[in-house]
């Protein structure tokens, strides 16, 4: 290992929750890569960014933020949630723009999520990473946003 | 795009006459397809895809976070 860990941070507040547990494949089989879920707390809120870094994709669920070492963090909010087509959801930043770990990103509101009928658990995925590359928080404990979700290391 | 995944994957999809409306969503492909039956998961695999799954004419192709860039090329294809 060179360096020291990224620290990834969450970008909801609620409880932190195995990516096994989440209900989509691509997800909880680690497909695109490892990470973790946090089930958010009901409540409007913000989504913030989980590192310092550039916003490489940018739809109303769901962000892919890449730091200037090229790690790229997927940050989806709900499954399933591109059907609600961006309803509900406020985009802070644009495609391209720079931010900062803990800067908003995306508006939203968890309960009415669920009242869509769609899980609102939010999957926090180091793309491309190993999994024994991460040092994740403990399932069960109760984070809030900007609070570190795992330790990613090289 | 400088590989030919996005060809390799339309025509495994039964090629543009079978495609109704392909989306990329962060990680993955959407697409309704006239016929879900004939999609050649093998080949999807091959050009790339970590994951298949149907749901009837529905059918989800995981390629990771370039999804979007590669919708886009298909749909040039189309």
């Amino acid at each position: 290992m060179t360096g020291a860990a990224r620290v990834v941070r969450s970008p909801v507040g609620g409880t932190v929750t195995a990516l096994a547990d989440v209900p989509d494949p691509v997800f909880s089989q680690a497909m695109v890569g490892p990470g973790v879920a946090v089930e958010p707390r009901d409540g409007h809120g913000e989504a913030v960014a989980p590192i310092d870094g550039t916003l490489t994709t940018v739809h109303a669920h769901a962000f892919v933020i890449a730091g200037d070492d090229g790690a790229a963090v997927l940050v989806h909010l709900g499954i399933d949630t591109v059907k609600q087509q961006g309803e509900g959801f406020t985009l802070r930043v644009a495609k391209g723009e720079r931010v900062r770990a803990g800067q908003s990103v995306v508006g939203w509101d968890p309960a009415a999520v669920r009242a869509a009928g769609y899980a609102p658990i939010v999957p926090v995925i180091a793309l491309d990473a190993q999994q024994q590359a991460l040092r994740p928080a403990g399932d069960g404990i109760a984070l809030d946003a900007g609070d570190e979700l795992f330790a990613w290391s090289d | 795009m400088a590989d030919d995944r996005p060809g390799q994957i339309l025509a495994a999809l039964g090629g543009a006459g079978n495609v109704v409306e392909i989306e990329g969503c962060i990680t993955r492909l959407r697409c309704e397809l006239e016929d879900g039956s004939v999609v050649d998961e093998a080949a999807l695999k091959q050009a790339g895809a970590h994951g298949v799954m149907t749901a009837g004419s529905v059918v989800q192709v995981v390629v990771g976070p370039e999804a979007d860039a590669i919708a886009e090329d298909i749909q040039d294809l189309l």
